[in-house]
């Protein structure tokens, strides 16, 4: 697939491209999490860099002067790079507009100030079901949308707002179409479909528009991936950039990642803004009411199952991988529930952690886990 | 005849708890039946009066036996909650750290209808500092569902095990509060979905997302939206269990919270004196009334802390001592009580260990709210509070109160489960140390339990940092 070599390429090189647009003075947004609408960035003239890093353990660790050893690997990886003074462009963003959903992401955005790097926070409460919990996230985006304004200099007309989120809104359905694709057949790999996102974060939007409806056409022509692989659906809480081990390992062991359900490093594609009426109060909602809730809001894992088991049938999916990083104690939990449910849907269930610790010591057991437990799949069928 | 001699360990606990020669037939039976449920048995009642007790807590003070007396009715009445709840009597469980002012007012405005506890709190805190055996409810959450290795809280654990193993019912409501971590409010959740369907939740929560030093309490902005979301979850609590409280109980509440604290005070300010005239480990529990909601009132800890500073005063007034005169102290981020060895060694090694951060009030702590609003002025109340608020004020706060109280060293940690209030204890010891000349600790340890972070784990590294603070003091 020549598509994502190309977008591959694009994607490796963005740092650079960043820095040098950063020094014709674009101003530069790095963000965390699924909560920062990149719609009001690209409206304000800037460029947007999602910061979700993993994968890489000297990263994780050069955090640990500063922070307690318990937490989890990805919200310190998004700094260690920066602290072991191998990141180009963290230092040279304007400004770091850092989510606040729990308290992982919280504490990361403290050390962003630490540090002194221009920090915005953007309170999400996970509270979601209550007026006021909306309004104190809708409050916080005018807020960002204001000092957004500031920073560039320039207004974020109504206009603007709305070419950008129509900009997005076309990502978003490419990916949903592609998505759609493999929900008959595996067309395209899950680690491949992982990276296709992420390049959506990396690329410049008419960039990626081209290069995803090349790559839509290429699929519907030429999907190639064998059609009894065993149909894995990828659930936990984030495949970052970087990390790609785990469904690397599912697809060499002959499984197919069919399907994802994380919550964060995705697109949220099912779901596009509205382009009618009040267009902060349609990013607001989408990003905070519309999407399916991420595992810290409360109350959710009731929906989330709900949306899991429903995946597990859409996708036609014979066996659920939860994959979930080391201390990410509320995740931990929510397994327990889902692996649960999944038992009394009869669905078979593997659950898989990392500290993205992956040396061959530690890579060889988590390939015979999931090698044994697809070839149990296998097993079954037969 | 083996049950005679057997009553005899659990008449000696009840002794050692002050329970009166003549009330201790009444009580015995209750207290067996209670320590069966409790999983305790003959060995670690004899264990607890004949060891750990007396090693660990100065029995020999009457104020310190009534403060375990004030715990084991606590605790006698939580194993009863079940046959509350049949009776009809409203459940309500809250979690620490929580405003109590609420669960107070619950209570003082329909005392037979409404039954408040922290459930895992007064557990765990009965169970760790008095039989150091809390580990077989921890295990028994671990083995099902919160697993060992996600190093979760030893309180959410407990709440979960003591559900889920029938010591208590399920709340009418479980008013939970996120102020600080993530887990509290979450594992209700996963108790609900896990294993209990009726266990009911109100959530009160609130983002971490203010700009580093920003004193929170002068913001109205923040204040307004706690003080909504304190009223949201207060009213539906009300409307839950159908009670109605009058913003005169309120008001009581607070103004008995108020004379508590004052009382509290005075015991603290005792301990400034020179040498330390009490253990830390001794003058935790006398402050529970302001941390968790007793069921049972405060009246029985207030008669508790009441000897206690009488009996200090006294101490201090004829110059007698736990440690030498000139003896180094230090305030911890808390006082791991649960572990009460740990301030022992300290103890052993001369440096005193007499203040719990979190409870040791600074001056501005001490001042009326702004707002008379009784939501407003909780609200304002929660956001002075150091634990409560984001590190740079939080460094503020505590840099104020090293000074005020002549600390001789800050030591951070205790927290490793928990990823709000232990996750930036290593950058508030840089920050602290940068800031004022007191050095500062941090010791990677679990407050509830001691499976990974034993004594022999421990001793080097308290040994170092005594001997670190006894020269500095030497040398000054």
């Amino acid at each position: 697939m020549e598509t994502l070599k190309s977008l591959s390429n694009y994607s490796r090189t963005r740092p650079e491209t960043l820095v040098d647009l950063h020094k014709k003075g674009v101003k530069i947004i790095g963000y965390t999490g699924r909560f920062v609408p990149e719609e009001l960035i690209y409206a304000a003239g800037a460029v947007p860099y999602l910061i979700c890093r993993g994968g890489d353990p000297e990263a994780v660790d050069a955090v640990l002067p500063y922070m307690l050893r318990f937490m989890s690997p990805y919200a310190r990886q998004q700094i260690g790079y920066h602290l072991l003074g191998l990141d180009p462009l963290v230092p040279v963003m304007d400004l770091i507009v850092a989510q606040c959903t729990d308290c992982h992401m919280s504490r990361l955005a403290d050390l962003f100030e630490h540090f002194k790097l221009p920090t915005l926070k953007l309170g999400v409460p996970p509270d979601w079901k209550k007026v006021f919990s909306y309004d104190y996230y809708f409050k916080g985006l005018m807020r960002l949308k204001k000092n957004l304004e500031k920073l560039t200099g320039n207004e974020i007309t109504h206009e603007k707002l709305k070419e950008s989120i129509k900009s997005l809104n076309k990502i978003r359905g490419l990916l949903r179409s592609i998505d759609q694709l493999r929900r008959k057949k595996p067309v395209i790999g899950g680690y491949n479909f992982i990276q296709l996102n992420h390049f959506s974060f990396n690329c410049d939007p008419s960039t990626f528009i081209q290069e995803a409806e090349s790559l839509f056409e290429e699929l519907k022509k030429n999907g190639h991936r064998s059609e009894d692989a065993p149909r894995i659906l990828l659930a936990g809480h984030v495949v970052a950039m970087g990390d790609y081990v785990v469904p690397r390992i599912i697809e060499e062991c002959k499984g197919a990642v069919a399907s994802e359900f994380l919550d964060e490093g995705m697109r949220f594609y099912q779901w596009n803004v509205k382009l009618e009426g009040d267009l902060m109060k349609n990013l607001a909602r989408t990003y905070y009411y519309d999407r399916i809730p991420p595992s810290i809001f409360q109350p959710a894992w009731h929906e989330r199952l709900a949306h899991l088991e429903k995946k597990t049938k859409d996708y036609n999916i014979d066996e659920v991988v939860w994959y979930q990083l080391s201390f990410e104690e509320v995740y931990n939990m929510e397994s327990s529930v889902v692996s649960k449910r999944m038992k009394e849907i009869n669905m078979p269930f593997l659950k898989l952690e990392s500290s993205y610790d992956y040396s061959r010591e530690a890579t060889a057991p988590l390939r015979t886990r999931i090698e044994s437990s697809i070839e149990s799949i296998r097993a079954k069928r037969r | 005849m083996i049950e005679i001699k057997e009553d005899e360990a659990y008449r000696k606990y009840l002794q050692l708890a002050n329970f009166e020669k003549d009330e201790i037939p009444g009580y015995l039976p209750e207290w067996r039946k209670a320590s069966k449920k409790l999983g305790l048995t003959l060995a670690d009642m004899k264990f607890a009066t004949e060891h750990w007790i007396p090693e660990n807590f100065e029995v020999e003070l009457e104020g310190v036996r009534k403060m375990l007396r004030a715990y084991t009715l606590e605790v006698l009445d939580l194993v009863k909650a079940n046959e509350y709840k049949k009776k009809g009597v409203k459940i309500v469980y809250g979690i620490l750290p929580a405003s109590l002012v609420f669960y107070y007012a619950l209570k003082l405005e329909a005392p037979d209808k409404v039954y408040v506890s922290f459930p895992d709190a007064f557990l765990t805190h009965l169970l760790a500092s008095f039989f150091h055996k809390v580990v077989p409810f921890l295990e028994e959450a671990e083995q099902h569902g919160i697993p060992y290795g996600g190093r979760h809280c030893g309180l959410n654990k407990m709440r979960y095990a003591a559900r889920r193993s029938g010591l208590i019912p399920s709340p009418d409501v479980s008013w939970i509060w996120g102020f600080v971590c993530d887990e509290g409010p979450k594992t209700d959740e996963f108790i609900r979905e896990y294993c209990d369907p009726e266990w009911n939740t109100v959530i009160t929560r609130i983002p971490h997302d203010q700009p580093y030093g920003t004193r929170e309490d002068e913001i109205d902005e923040r204040v307004e939206y706690l003080a909504k979301q304190m009223e949201d979850g207060f009213k539906t609590v009300q409307r839950t269990i159908g009670v109605e409280v009058q913003e005169d109980t309120i008001n009581k509440i607070i103004d008995r919270r108020t004379n508590y604290a004052k009382k509290l005070g005075k015991l603290y300010k005792l301990m400034t004196s020179d040498p330390q005239p009490l253990s830390g480990n001794d003058s935790v529990y006398p402050a529970d009334p302001l941390m968790l909601a007793y069921n049972t009132f405060i009246d029985t800890m207030e008669d508790a802390l009441d000897t206690l500073t009488d009996e200090i005063e006294h101490r201090v007034k004829k110059r007698e001592g736990i440690l030498p005169e000139g003896a180094p102290k230090l305030m911890g981020f808390i006082i791991p009580v649960c572990n009460p060895w740990l301030v022992k060694m300290f103890e052993k090694n001369d440096v005193g260990f007499p203040y719990y951060e979190g409870m040791v009030p600074s001056e501005k702590e001490m001042t009326l709210p702004r707002f008379k609003d009784a939501y407003m002025g909780a609200a304002e109340t929660w956001l002075k509070w150091g634990h409560g608020v984001n590190i740079g004020y939080k460094a503020e706060v505590t840099l104020e109160k090293l000074q005020t109280y002549e600390i001789d060293g800050m030591v951070f940690g205790f927290m490793d489960f928990d990823r709000w209030l232990g996750s930036d204890h290593r950058l508030l010891c840089k920050i602290v140390e940068k800031e004022s000349d007191v050095p500062t600790f941090y010791i990677e340890a679990d407050a509830w339990e001691d499976r990974d972070y034993s004594p022999e784990a421990l001793r080097t590294r308290i040994d170092t940092i005594s001997e670190i603070v006894k020269m500095r003091k030497k040398r000054k």
